[in-house]
């Protein structure tokens, strides 16, 4: 049988999505026996000119890791999904924006100021540096995830993709048996599904941040008080996060039937909330338990804004009104 | 915001049906008159209104939203429309960094005897939306 194609290509990223591959440990040697690595800056020297020689839909299929931030990361996104057959979404940032999504909260000329100070003081696009013409990818307006910009065949989700699901996609890659593009590479239902914590249903009183308690390791963190985005994130991973004692932040972003991520743990925390007082006392009551929660789209969001309802959209308009 | 000219805004208004909803009723059958500005949904109780409906209705091109359901203590399903309460509290303080006014949202709590009040409070809620002006979120649905 012929070699595969493959490809691993970053965008704005971290770079722990490329990390993430190699924690498969020993099958990675399957993979690079059943397939030809053509791309992948991280850990070769292809070029892109190298990539632009290949024919239309040459490789088979590419790991697109990190959002899409600059032009260069949408052209890099368009180039590869004419050049391959399957485009894989890997990582939070290429699914749903991941955590520098939380960056369309703030203008381009925001953030500019925040990182490089004065106005003049701003990368152009074009420059001048020791007598050779500079040209820097544009910054793009606004953040978007890789579906944004084109048609994505598989989702691998997580920041990073967990060890067992990385390790599932390539057994299913290298004996051809992937599924159906459009499948996500995790569970349909949501971590709770999947977590051995105990749940009591109990009210929630109070808002614990991590470094305020230790969490009991066996009861329900919510029940506890410590903001776990499990109700509203889907499971797959086998609730690492839980498991290690730590509340899940929603890397895996949505379940399957939910469409925004924030908004349904914002529905689910804003139920689970209560003093024991009733009548106007108790609105105070929760309000103040819910006024408890620093950053809500930072806990809501975390991974999710530049996907969310109102995230995608309004953010074009942010800074313009009130 | 200014006052736009010629704005007129578009409002949704979740009404429970016990309360508000009947208060609206009352208006209707009593022949008094509130602006046509808004759109009536009719909900079993508020504590049913979820982040999701009221974000769509945003995405929609709504301007305002009048969300409308009993008094603290009066709800027919125990405590829900106070967990309705905190959703929109919550929610608030989520548009507000999303760049959007958070006083878009109004809840107010009309027993169905108080039409007059229903009456007033369209008025109030409309001429407040008038008042900031079109969503941001409008100009690009």
């Amino acid at each position: 049988m012929d070699k595969l194609k493959i490809g691993i290509y970053w965008a704005a990223a971290c770079g722990g999505c490329d990390c993430s591959l190699l924690e498969v440990n020993e099958q990675i040697l399957d993979v690079a026996a059943g397939a030809d690595i053509l791309l992948w800056p991280c850990a070769t020297d292809a070029k892109y000119d190298d990539l632009r020689g290949y024919s239309d839909r040459e490789l088979d299929i590419v790991l697109f890791n990190g959002a899409i931030r600059t032009e260069e990361n949408r052209d890099m996104a368009q180039l590869i999904r004419a050049k391959t057959k399957r485009l894989v979404a890997y990582g939070a940032c290429a699914h749903t924006g991941g955590v520098i999504g939380l960056a369309n909260l703030s203008t381009r000329a925001e953030i500019f100021t925040t990182v490089f100070g004065a106005e003049k003081e701003w990368p152009q696009a074009l420059s001048n540096q020791a007598g050779h013409q500079l040209h820097l990818p544009a910054f793009l307006d606004h953040l978007t995830p890789l579906s944004d910009v084109v048609d994505v065949d598989y989702v691998i989700p997580g920041c990073p993709p967990p060890r067992k699901i990385v390790s599932e996609f390539f057994s299913a890659l290298l004996a051809g048996d992937l599924p159906e593009p459009g499948a996500v590479f995790a569970a349909e239902k949501n971590l709770c599904d999947e977590c051995e914590r105990e749940r009591e249903h109990t009210q929630i009183t109070h808002i614990l941040r991590v470094h305020e308690a230790s969490p009991d390791p066996e009861k329900c963190l919510l029940d506890q008080g410590f903001l776990c985005m499990g109700p509203a994130t889907r499971g797959g991973c086998g609730a690492v996060c839980p498991n290690a004692n730590m509340p899940c932040t929603g890397c895996a972003g949505a379940p399957a039937d939910v469409s925004d991520q924030g908004t349904a743990m914002l529905n689910t925390l804003a139920s689970l909330v209560g003093t024991g007082a009733e009548g106007e006392d108790q609105i105070e009551g929760e309000n103040a338990i819910l006024e408890q929660i620093d950053d809500v789209i930072g806990t809501f969001y975390r991974y999710a804004a530049a996907k969310s309802l109102f995230g995608r959209r309004y953010r074009e308009q942010h800074g313009q009104t009130n | 915001m200014n006052e736009k000219s010629g704005f007129e805004p578009k409002i949704v208004a979740f009404l429970c049906k016990w309360t508000t909803y009947a208060a609206a009723d009352l208006c209707g059958v009593s022949r008094m008159p509130y602006p046509p500005n808004i759109s009536i949904i009719r909900v079993n109780c508020t504590g049913e209104i979820t982040a999701d409906m009221i974000l769509s209705a945003f995405e929609d091109g709504v301007d305002g939203i009048l969300i409308g359901g009993c008094r603290p203590g009066h709800c027919r399903y125990e405590d829900s429309n106070l967990k309705g309460s905190n959703r929109v509290y919550l929610l608030k303080r989520a548009l507000k960094e999303f760049g959007l006014n958070p006083e878009r949202i109004r809840e107010v709590g009309i027993a169905g005897a108080q039409g007059l009040i229903f009456q007033r409070a369209v008025e109030k809620f409309t001429a407040d939306i008038r008042a900031l002006g079109p969503s941001p979120v409008t100009d690009h649905a």
